[in-house]
């Protein structure tokens, strides 16, 4: 068997005295679609903050395609192939939706021509073609999300950690962003996703691993493990599961 | 290039075929260009029409818009407030005059090492500020540049090095010499600048199309996601404001050597950091022409309020500059350049209609 794309091993990180994720492992292989769950305050942001290089694990080690990526910066990690999108989306408000998609793709290149043409290419992707020139304050919540994960694609990662896809999205813009989330992975490129929504999840991931106070207490399908009565445990509490079992 | 063979995905099929093309995509336009080289030639013609008084205080406002320029290169476009940037010309103005005088070294050699001089004090300042977020560049900025301000008001010598405390450093005439950037006539300082100034806007206009550029409007536009796009804050930061501190320490020199004198008060002190900044914000921030239009509006102004009225109100010339400041953020947010700039754009749509 090859060796996973990102192997996390026994990460752990304290916040003064709150120990907000504790000797956290996982393997994701390439090509796959990964959902972290959990309820609030489980560690998933925490976990995926440290992946992307924006907190320090105090313990444990990140693989990446076989290199140690913990404690690099968030700059390293984007060039060591790994991009990220925000919960809160984080534009570049007074630059057009090109600009926004072009910032990216000087990681990679700097052919400047070369780049405005990728990101052009990266905004028909997104269906935003026709907003291609307009500045990014004058867009929609929801194409704001969506340039959001435009943004992430300019930097050519071999893996997309997305926080919260569909948060604050119409039922019909969660679907239109499944769908663009398979298309990305039907590209190549693995994917990590932390989501509340369950019907995101289902549709979207093949494996999840779901975090309760900061430790991993499921992995599998998706059907098998929200049946769980830890998982349903730690989602609507003690008296739910046992009356369910 | 809408009709690209290797698009990535078929959405692409259902976009019209032609998308406007953008007049900023590669350049400048033909009607731009035009006015460009006229303003540049009626720029040139100036001294065969004008006297020595207006030749004078066109060189004042032109010293002043470089200055502009120089600083809104960092601070415009990365959305950091420096207010001690004439530190940097401070350092290029007494190691231009200091290298002469010391070393008899041309001042055409005197001006970039000045600057170089200034781009390794803004490294020091730079480094540790770059690295936190916050109002702390800004707060550094201005301290440094006090703390050299005091320091060398205070100090008539340093390793033999005489800096002549306040009383400040004159130029020793040469008379009329090519080589020692002295002349009798105002003519050759005013191309002097013109020249310095027409670099430093094709500086800046060469940013705004870099990756440079790109990196610091979005470090300017959200720290968090730049980095999460492979953009090191600190770094990039640093590098443009090193070369915003060598322009301005070039300008220093220049300032040296058209006055044939500096002293702390008027080259380090913090009324030239607050001239080149609201010159900058007024005009227009993280624009290639707003730092300009600022200072041609400003710097007469300033002129005016100082000669006529200063005399009895000390530093009225401040009051009618935060007047003017808090009008512009009120009304005009992203500079006085932004409604021309509306205007021009209407203009050549017409043009380019007919």
């Amino acid at each position: 068997m090859n060796a996973p794309l990102l192997d996390v091993r026994g990460i752990g990180k304290r916040f003064g005295g709150v120990h907000a994720v504790r000797d956290l492992s996982f393997r994701l292989e390439q090509g796959e679609i990964l959902a972290l769950l959990g309820p609030n305050g489980a560690g998933k942001t925490t976990a995926f903050n440290m992946i992307a290089g924006f907190f320090r694990p105090d313990g444990g080690e990140i693989l990446f395609r076989g290199r140690d990526i913990a404690r690099l910066r968030p700059w390293d990690i984007c060039k060591a192939g790994i991009a990220r999108t925000f919960q809160l989306s984080k534009p570049f408000a007074d630059l057009t939706v090109v600009e926004n998609l072009m910032v990216g793709g000087f990681a990679r290149s700097s052919d400047t021509a070369a780049i405005r043409e990728r990101a052009e290419e990266i905004a028909d992707f997104l269906g935003m073609g026709r907003q291609a020139d307009t500045e990014v304050q004058h867009l929609t919540a929801f194409d704001r999300r969506k340039l959001e994960l435009g943004r992430a694609l300019s930097t050519r990662p071999v893996l997309l950690l997305m926080d919260e896809v569909v948060a604050g999205a119409t039922p019909a813009e969660g679907q239109e962003m499944v769908a663009l989330v398979r298309r990305i992975r039907d590209r190549g490129i693995t994917i990590l996703i932390v989501e509340h929504v369950m019907k995101v999840v289902m549709a979207l991931s093949e494996r999840v691993i779901v975090m309760e106070s900061g430790r991993l207490i499921a992995d599998g399908a998706p059907k098998d493990v929200v049946s769980r009565p830890e998982v349903l445990k730690a989602y609507f509490g003690e008296q739910y599961a046992a009356a369910r079992a | 290039m809408t009709a690209h063979p290797n698009r990535l995905h078929e959405s692409a099929a259902r976009l019209p075929a032609g998308r406007p093309r953008r007049a900023a995509a590669g350049g400048v336009s033909p009607a731009g260009l035009l006015a460009l080289a006229l303003i540049g030639l009626a720029a040139l013609a100036l001294p065969l029409v004008a006297d020595s008084y207006l030749l004078h205080s066109c060189i004042v406002v032109l010293f002043f818009a470089y200055m502009a320029t120089a600083w809104n290169f960092v601070c415009g476009y990365v959305g950091q407030l420096s207010i001690g940037h004439a530190m940097f010309a401070g350092v290029g103005g007494y190691a231009t005059v200091l290298l002469f005088t010391g070393l008899g070294l041309s001042p055409w050699l005197g001006l970039p090492v000045g600057g170089l001089l200034a781009a390794a004090l803004s490294v020091v300042v730079g480094y540790p500020t770059f690295r936190l977020r916050g109002p702390y560049f800004a707060l550094t900025t201005i301290a440094f540049a006090e703390m050299i301000r005091i320091w060398v008001e205070n100090t008539e010598s340093v390793l033999g090095i005489p800096v002549n405390g306040a009383a400040g450093l004159t130029v020793p005439l040469a008379g009329e010499s090519l080589a020692a950037l002295q002349f009798n006539g105002k003519a050759p300082y005013y191309y002097l600048i013109v020249a310095l100034l027409a670099g430093a806007l094709a500086a800046t206009w060469a940013l705004e199309r870099s990756k440079l550029g790109f990196y610091l409007k979005a470090i300017r536009g959200d720290r968090d996601a730049a980095e999460s796009l492979g953009i090191s804050p600190a770094r990039y930061q640093l590098v443009a404001l090193a070369i915003s501190a060598f322009m301005t320490g070039i300008g220093g020199g220049f300032y040296a050597q058209f006055f044939r004198y500096v002293n702390a008060e008027r080259l380090i002190g913090v009324d030239l950091s607050i001239d080149m900044a609201l010159m900058s914000i007024i005009g227009g921030q993280g624009t290639v022409f707003g730092p300009l239009l600022g200072a041609v509006l400003l710097a007469p102004l300033a002129e005016i309020t100082r000669g006529t009225l200063g005399g009895s109100f000390l530093g009225l010339h401040l009051v009618v500059y935060g007047i003017i400041l808090m009008l512009a953020v009120l009304y005009l947010p992203k500079g006085l350049i932004a409604p021309l700039r509306a205007v021009l754009a209407r203009l050549a749509r017409r043009g380019g209609a007919r």
